[in-house]
């Protein structure tokens, strides 16, 4: 199996990449195929299809969790809400959506360490990480987060010590995991939106530490 | 269904492609999730019917074409058994007959955007079925094979593991792929350990947890 991995990835690739995989031709023009004749069936209006992009790329993203995060970790009562009912503390921010109706919000700590994947598809929270980057969705991570889950933190630079527990959260049916990371030290004084700064995506996939 | 997809604990795969850190890097990529998003509203066919045909796509097609190609192809999979394309169409973009407009609208921009922020109902009251484990309970997975859409992944079938927490009642996706209805029950997150799993394999004393729905499991 060869997963494509070489090619521009500023999102605005078509056009200007000139390596001519047969695959990506292949793939560009069924995907023209089925948008003329969906289109053409009346099935779909393309207006819809650049709202909804739009709406992913501008309005969701990891940015949305990184608030979530923040006020968390500077807002104690929020906090205990986050973890009992992450739907509706998420929700109350303003952050809902489909592949969010039912997040659950897991805490780092000194003693265990989370990580989140999703073996059978590509199981992702939307409305607070957006959509979910390609490595999320490769067999290698779906295959092995599971069965080696140091080894595969390890690839990500992420050493685990022996004394802290691993927990790997396969996203299989529809509740969807965010993790809140461990606070960094020396971040006492700073506020709520200085913090979301810090806070990453891949920390809140559990594949990084802050 | 016991295919290619069902990757958790697969060996072979090598290293995590980090590299491979963009959600699209083509905009055919982008027009690919549009469209899938676009259709799910205008089509008789559920989200969970349109996984199981990603999982009905072929091994080797799965692992060789890119995520985003498998969406496409089980859209035209389900379209053409909906009977609302045909295969000459699909591949030349050409309609060839027309469909029932009035059964199936397209979405406007504007409602794709607030059905999408809405999100849909998964959940039931909790007191809709009463729940059948409680947690701390051990539970067994169901040996149970089936060549419908499932959320059982294979790494853990047969296995034993124990109720950490009652998610709630939900839809039965294996249920709602049918195309039966929700057929509401709980599901439970079971956590696994590591050695439970992958035997002296396992890493560490670490743990895996799995959401699962009540008719996978058994009592210990």
């Amino acid at each position: 199996m060869l997963k494509k991995t070489s090619g521009s990835d500023d999102g605005h690739a078509q056009g200007h990449d000139h390596t001519h995989d047969p695959l990506e031709e292949g793939a560009a023009l069924r995907v023209r195929a089925l948008e003329e004749i969906v289109v053409a069936k009346g099935l779909v209006d393309p207006d819809a299809l650049d709202s909804i992009v739009e709406y992913y790329e501008r309005v969701t993203g990891p940015r949305n969790g990184a608030a979530v995060i923040a006020r968390a970790w500077t807002d104690p009562e929020f906090k205990d809400w986050l973890l009992n009912d992450g739907t509706a503390a998420i929700s109350s921010m303003g952050f809902s959506g489909v592949q969010g109706e039912h997040i659950r919000a897991i805490e780092n700590t000194d003693e265990v360490h989370n990580v989140v994947v999703c073996t059978l598809c590509s199981c992702y929270p939307w409305p607070v990480l957006g959509l979910a980057p390609a490595w999320y969705k490769s067999p290698a991570y779906r295959s092995r987060v599971v069965r080696e889950p140091r080894a595969v933190l390890k690839e990500f630079g992420l050493e685990i010590p022996s004394a802290v527990q691993v927990r790997v959260w396969d996203s299989t049916a529809e509740v969807r995991y965010l993790i809140v990371p461990k606070r960094p030290a020396g971040t006492e004084k700073m506020s709520a939106e200085e913090l979301a700064q810090m806070v990453t995506r891949d920390g809140m996939i559990g594949t990084a530490a802050l | 269904m016991d295919a290619i997809h069902d990757m958790g604990g697969k060996q072979g795969f090598g290293k995590i492609p980090l590299e491979d850190d963009y959600i699209f890097r083509a905009d055919w990529q982008r027009r690919a999730f549009a469209l899938v998003e676009a259709l799910a509203w205008a089509t008789p066919y559920n989200t969970d019917q349109h996984r199981h045909a990603v999982e009905r796509v072929t091994p080797e097609e799965y692992l060789r074409l890119d995520y985003f190609e498998n969406w496409i192809i089980a859209s035209e999979t389900l379209l053409k058994e909906a009977g609302l394309v045909d295969r000459s169409e699909l591949e030349t973009g050409l309609k060839r007959f027309d469909i029932d407009r009035k059964k199936h609208k397209p979405v406007g921009s504007k409602e794709i955007v607030e059905a999408t922020r809405a999100g849909a109902a998964l959940r039931f009251p909790d007191d809709t079925r009463p729940a059948r484990f409680a947690v701390g309970q051990s539970v067994r997975v169901s040996k149970a094979q089936t060549a419908q859409h499932t959320r059982v992944p294979g790494y853990v079938r047969g296995k034993v593991g124990e109720i950490v927490s009652d998610e709630g009642v939900f839809q039965f996706a294996d249920a709602v792929a049918a195309g039966k209805g929700p057929a509401p029950q709980h599901c439970y997150n079971v956590a696994f350990s590591a050695k439970t799993l992958w035997g002296e394999d396992a890493e560490a004393e670490d743990r895996i947890s799995v959401d699962l729905w009540e008719s996978y499991l058994e009592p210990v």
